[in-house]
């Protein structure tokens, strides 16, 4: 153990040895890390900060042709828009029963998952278990929408089995045009593709607990469920508390992949991605999508700083 | 000591007939698609396929590659895999290189400068905007140049770099190398589990991306796999001229009334085409994923 000194550890004693001025040295030190960072630092600039000043664009009427410096200034004409046009705030509602929902169940299902996975002996079915449940995780999102479509045919294999247990006579369904059903697909569906994926890091803080807490807590006298409680969700409480703050930062109208993948004619049910897409750039009305993003990245970063800031004075977890 | 109780036997049981279920129900959408993909699509459509074809044929397979727009969407998703990692890991991993060297005057704020668009962004409208400005859309560099440097993988480099020794360089340098050198010679080869990984996570990322054509690309030469996919699945104009082109050719032909190919084949063939790769890549590389999870979850 002690063989392995990190860097970080050997530099402390150089620097104070090099103290006299040795500036040459440092600048073509300096210089080749500079020349190391510079693409990181143009992409950075190009691709991330030149956008920024585009949001503007929501308190304009934005012109195409004008650019971002001669259009007209609007104030906040867009910014009301966003809660009085009834779709926009339909959008809204929509978005925020969204993410309350997909909290609500893709949140502990992964950590449940961990805890039954961890009841299993190591061996080949377990490997299994982890190995196919972490597999939708690398299709992508339309794969999986076209996964669903397919299983969900008037021809597939729901639908297969609805009339095995209804009987041959049952009227096979259009599952995909059910308002009712939209929500609940979604739900499943994102549960079914980051389940598996999830329980890695949750596996990883338990395999990190020692094992001796549980020798001890057995010479106790508890038995499995007061061994859990005691000590496995102790000890998932760091990892679980991050995840969750980075879960509700990402979550806020980030479903878009598959809420428009999934939409159809039959379904009413959009989003602010959704929308933003749809009226920005399917219409090229700028000035409200942007003003609807706005309001969106706004929602997200509160939420994002909130959870951080509960989760600190709740558990002294944070990631800032 | 090994004393189990029977109700815990009991939860033992159950849980392993969960799990079997569980596991049944992540991979069974995929086999049934994959069945369909290799039967005929006439008989498909009675139902009843499970995981297996029960008419067997790979015409379903030849119409999609006979369509010489989705030859030139696989090529563009090839090239977008080949090239956007490639620049992605090499621009990642000299950044978090050059975070590790001592005695860089302004590194701190250089590194605020890169963290803060995680926190800010202009938005999905700003940034097409700029873009379509910047003449980057309807390029193949979209797919590349924006995605190339990422903050979270390069704290993960960065951490890993941290675990290799200092005085390896330092012996280095004292044989007479110079900074190029101990960075491609000493630290690169150590490096490369997680150039691995990283290179994983971007080829897949880059392979299974669609959004971007969607919002920032008009240009047909430009499509990939999995937006030919999207096509597919949300616009009937696609799956008709891939129906009218394969007629044309002579790939399906007409049988009582009706030509021999159905929409929902043509998508079971996409789907296989642009999931197949990853899924049989995937278990043998799934330990420098999972590794790749770890290492950033371990908050420094």
């Amino acid at each position: 153990m002690n063989s392995v000194t990190t860097r970080a550890e050997n530099v402390a004693r150089p620097v104070k040895l090099a103290a006299k001025p040795n500036w040459r040295r440092k600048l073509k030190k300096s210089y080749f890390a500079y020349l190391l960072m510079l693409p990181s630092i143009v992409l950075t600039l190009i691709f991330s900060y030149l956008p920024m000043p585009g949001i503007l664009v929501a308190f304009q009427d934005h012109n195409i042709f004008a650019g971002l410096w001669n259009s007209p200034w609007v104030g906040f004409k867009h910014i009301r828009e966003v809660f009085e046009v009834p779709m926009l705030r339909q959008a809204i509602l929509n978005t925020l029963l969204l993410s309350v929902l997909m909290i609500i169940v893709s949140f502990p299902a992964p950590i449940l998952l961990a805890l039954l996975m961890n009841e299993l002996k190591n061996g080949l079915f377990k490997r299994s278990v982890q190995t196919l449940s972490y597999m939708p995780h690398f299709l992508s999102w339309i794969a999986v929408v076209g996964l669903t479509y397919s299983l969900l045919d008037v021809d597939g294999p729901i639908n297969d089995l609805k009339l095995l247990l209804l009987g041959a006579d049952a009227e096979r369904s259009m599952f995909l045009s059910h308002q009712a059903l939209f929500v609940p697909m979604l739900l499943i569906l994102s549960v079914w593709k980051e389940v598996g994926w999830g329980t890695i890091v949750f596996l990883a803080a338990i395999t990190s607990i020692d094992p001796s807490l549980y020798e001890a807590a057995k010479i106790d006298g508890a038995n499995r469920f007061q061994q859990h409680r005691h000590i496995t969700f102790p000890g998932m409480k760091t990892t679980a508390v991050i995840m969750l703050i980075f879960t509700l930062g990402a979550l806020f109208g980030s479903n878009f992949e598959l809420v428009y993948g999934m939409q159809n004619a039959f379904i009413d049910f959009p989003v602010i991605s959704t929308v933003v897409f749809s009226s920005g750039i399917q219409q090229g009305n700028y000035s409200t999508a942007a003003a609807v993003g706005f309001v969106e990245g706004l929602v997200a970063f509160t939420l994002m700083i909130s959870a951080n800031f509960i989760a600190k004075k709740v558990s002294r977890i944070s990631i800032f | 000591m090994n004393y189990e109780s029977a109700s815990y036997k009991v939860f033992k049981a159950a849980n392993i007939t969960f799990l079997s279920v569980l596991v049944f129900i992540m991979v069974f959408p995929f086999l049934n698609v994959l069945a369909l993909a290799f039967n005929d699509p006439l008989d498909s459509q009675f139902g009843g396929i499970t995981i297996y074809p029960r008419v067997f044929t790979l015409d379903n397979f030849k119409l999609l590659f006979a369509n010489d727009e989705v030859i030139h969407a696989l090529w563009i998703s090839l090239a977008r895999v080949a090239a956007g990692t490639t620049i992605a890991v090499l621009v990642q991993f000299a950044c978090a290189y050059a975070f590790t060297l001592k005695e860089v005057a302004g590194r701190g704020a250089i590194l605020i400068f890169l963290i803060i668009p995680m926190y800010f962004n202009g938005g999905l409208i700003p940034t097409y905007l700029i873009y379509s400005e910047l003449h980057v859309s309807n390029t193949f560099w979209v797919y590349i140049l924006p995605v190339s440097f990422s903050l979270y993988n390069m704290v993960i480099i960065r951490s890993y770099l941290y675990t290799i020794p200092d005085s390896l360089g330092e012996s280095a340098r004292i044989d007479g190398a110079n900074d190029w050198t101990i960075m491609t010679r000493v630290y690169m080869p150590l490096s490369m589990p997680i150039i691995a990984v990283m290179t994983l996570w971007t080829a897949v990322y880059h392979w299974n991306d669609w959004t971007t054509t969607l919002y920032y690309v008009t240009d047909h030469k430009l499509y990939t796999m999995q937006y030919i996919l999207m096509q597919i699945l949300k616009e009937g104009e696609r799956v008709a001229k891939l129906m009218e082109e394969a007629l044309m050719k002579n790939i399906t032909v007409i049988s009582s009334g009706q030509p021999h190919i159905t929409p929902q084949a043509i998508r079971a063939a996409n789907i296989i085409v642009t999931s197949l790769p990853i899924i049989i890549v995937y278990p043998f590389l799934q330990r420098f994923f999972v590794k790749g999870v770890t290492l950033g979850a371990v908050k420094e």
